[in-house]
């Protein structure tokens, strides 16, 4: 469980300031690395960044988002559109700003339900983006994928994607000392009593929704450069999805470092079973899944929340 | 001048259940009203209606003004409602939810009514880092109380605070409760306990299947053979 408001606002400044000290001494990785270990750096970045901006709203709120892969889809379409008129930069941006439009949308729609309706909606509507934008493209312009020319270089890659790492923690840290983040807890834990205290519990969950769709958003356009051939089928992949959520609560939603951690393990971990064992490395993963969330449903960071506090 | 509460020809009711049928309630400003009422005669509906948890039809005024709908406005005006039974966040600490409870004030001010609200119960002072579901009902139901203070309400709806609770709790914490309006808060007090409700407000209301059948000053009802025959059997004490 978290601590106190109060004394979670004297750790910010601290939290921030190793944030950005942890991204600087990222940004070196490029002159050191191999091209094959920068990738998979970038690979451990982006999904710690997919699992902290999940967390981000459904930690606290213990909704079961599975829209992720529809951000992260809509910000790779920004890209493949927008790549020809626009810089790298911009079409990033544009891309989180698509996700958290596209988030406070179906936000206001879908975000009265609860539990597995909403974690079975979050994934239709993926779906249903994915079905549209194939629609569209061919209908409209006659094309099943498209090609993306001139991308930019691997490090500036790793550039922006460790840059939107850093703005999701960071983000986190200030939306967990936030009256935001207090009204999310609130909700969590029972939202009709956070609304008798005062709390716009809808306002309140549309905004941290939209806030958390952002990063995926930015991410799904930043990385879209990385496949030179793109389609619907491959960038709304609902795997990413489902791997940002087992991340999280593997790591444990409620936490902010533990997302971050359990990010890179499982980045190395499918990255070597993928490499052994490339025909049953899915089936791996999944019997981890099952054993982590019978076994431990807090996630890895509740054996040390445990240990820190044995009184309560 | 305290806050006061109007409320003419109030219905409401669950679905197309209606419970409540044109109830008109006069809460004045810095006093302690009570409603008493057997079970199931709408007592935490009327409670429910008048803070926006459930829907209302009818008009209530707050400070002469009409009181908005959405629970947070309402709350945000100033009124504050200790739910029955006590309804605390079970898996946070005393202090978080103390904290969810000033989530409309001002960070400073929070810290304030938090320094006010630890001294009016310095038990949850000594228990500030225990989980609020690990606590007695007799702290829980403070901790319950002391997270509407947090709000800085005008006025303080309590619905049932001694259910459940031992004798002597009941006494500490209708203690506390007539502290509160003795600082100025307009305090509406639905219990079960008729005979300690009466002795300690102003004025009451008896609402039996939704509407009011009796009202008037506390002492007076107190005193009435009616009420006594139905609520405090025919042998009650009056208690002072």
């Amino acid at each position: 469980m978290s601590r106190s408001t109060l004394t979670r606002m004297r750790g910010v400044p601290r939290a921030l300031t190793l944030t950005v000290v942890a991204g600087a001494l990222l940004a070196v990785l490029p002159w050191l690395l191999s091209d094959f270990m920068l990738s998979l750096a970038l690979s451990c970045l982006m999904f710690a960044a997919l699992a902290v901006s999940w967390s981000m709203f459904c930690g606290p709120t213990h909704y079961l988002s599975l829209a992720t892969s529809a951000f992260f889809g809509l910000g790779a379409y920004v890209t493949a559109w927008g790549l020809e008129s626009m810089p790298y930069g911009l079409t990033v941006l544009a891309g989180g700003l698509v996700g958290a439009a596209f988030a406070a949308l179906i936000g206001v729609a879908v975000l009265h339900l609860r539990g597995a309706y909403f974690a079975v909606i979050t994934f239709g509507l993926t779906e249903l983006v994915l079905h549209s934008i194939t629609y569209v493209e061919k209908t409209m312009f006659e094309t099943a994928g498209r090609i993306i020319s001139d991308a930019p270089e691997n490090a500036v890659i790793y550039w922006t994607v460790l840059g939107i790492t850093v703005l999701a923690v960071a983000t986190a840290i200030l939306v967990r000392a936030s009256r935001l983040g207090f009204a999310l807890a609130g909700i969590g834990g029972d939202e009709e009593r956070a609304q008798t205290l005062g709390v716009n519990a809808r306002r309140a969950k549309v905004l941290a929704f939209s806030l958390s769709a952002f990063f995926p958003g930015a991410l799904g356009a930043a990385m879209a450069v990385r496949w030179t051939y793109i389609e619907p089928m491959s960038v709304f992949n609902p795997f990413i999805g489902f791997q940002t959520v087992l991340i999280a609560m593997v790591g444990g939603a409620q936490t902010l470092l533990g997302p971050i951690v359990s990010s890179v393990f499982f980045s190395l971990l499918t990255e070597f079973l993928r490499l052994r064992f490339p025909y049953a490395f899915l089936l791996v993963l999944g019997i981890l899944l099952v054993v982590l969330v019978l076994y431990l449903p807090g996630g890895l960071a509740s054996l040390f929340v445990r240990r820190a506090r044995p009184h309560a | 001048m305290s806050a006061s509460l109007l409320v003419r020809k109030l219905c409401a009711g669950y679905g197309p259940m209606r419970v409540l049928h044109d109830v008109d309630l006069e809460v004045p400003g810095g006093e302690l009203t009570t409603i008493v009422g057997p079970n199931g005669a709408g007592k935490s509906t009327l409670l429910r209606a008048i803070s926006g948890i459930i829907p209302r039809a009818g008009e209530v005024l707050f400070e002469g003004a009409p009181l908005p709908d959405r629970p947070s406005a309402i709350v945000s005006r100033g009124l504050a409602q200790v739910p029955e039974g006590r309804q605390l966040f079970a898996q946070m600490t005393v202090l978080e939810n103390l904290e969810l409870g000033g989530y409309l004030v001002s960070r400073p001010e929070r810290a304030e009514r938090l320094t006010r609200v630890l001294n009016l119960f310095p038990r949850l002072a000594e228990r500030r880092r225990q989980l609020a579901g690990t606590m007695s009902g007799g702290e829980q139901q403070m901790l319950a109380v002391g997270r509407a203070l947090m709000g800085k309400p005008k006025l303080l709806m309590l619905d049932e605070p001694s259910l459940g609770l031992a004798p002597k709790m009941v006494d500490e914490l209708l203690a506390i409760v007539r502290r509160i309006r003795d600082e100025g808060v307009t305090v509406l007090l639905v219990e079960q306990n008729v005979a300690k409700a009466l002795a300690m407000a102003q004025s009451a209301y008896v609402l039996e299947r939704g509407a009011v059948v009796m009202k008037g000053a506390a002492r007076s009802l107190l005193g009435s053979e009616e009420l006594r025959a139905s609520y405090l059997g025919t042998d009650a004490r009056l208690e002072h």
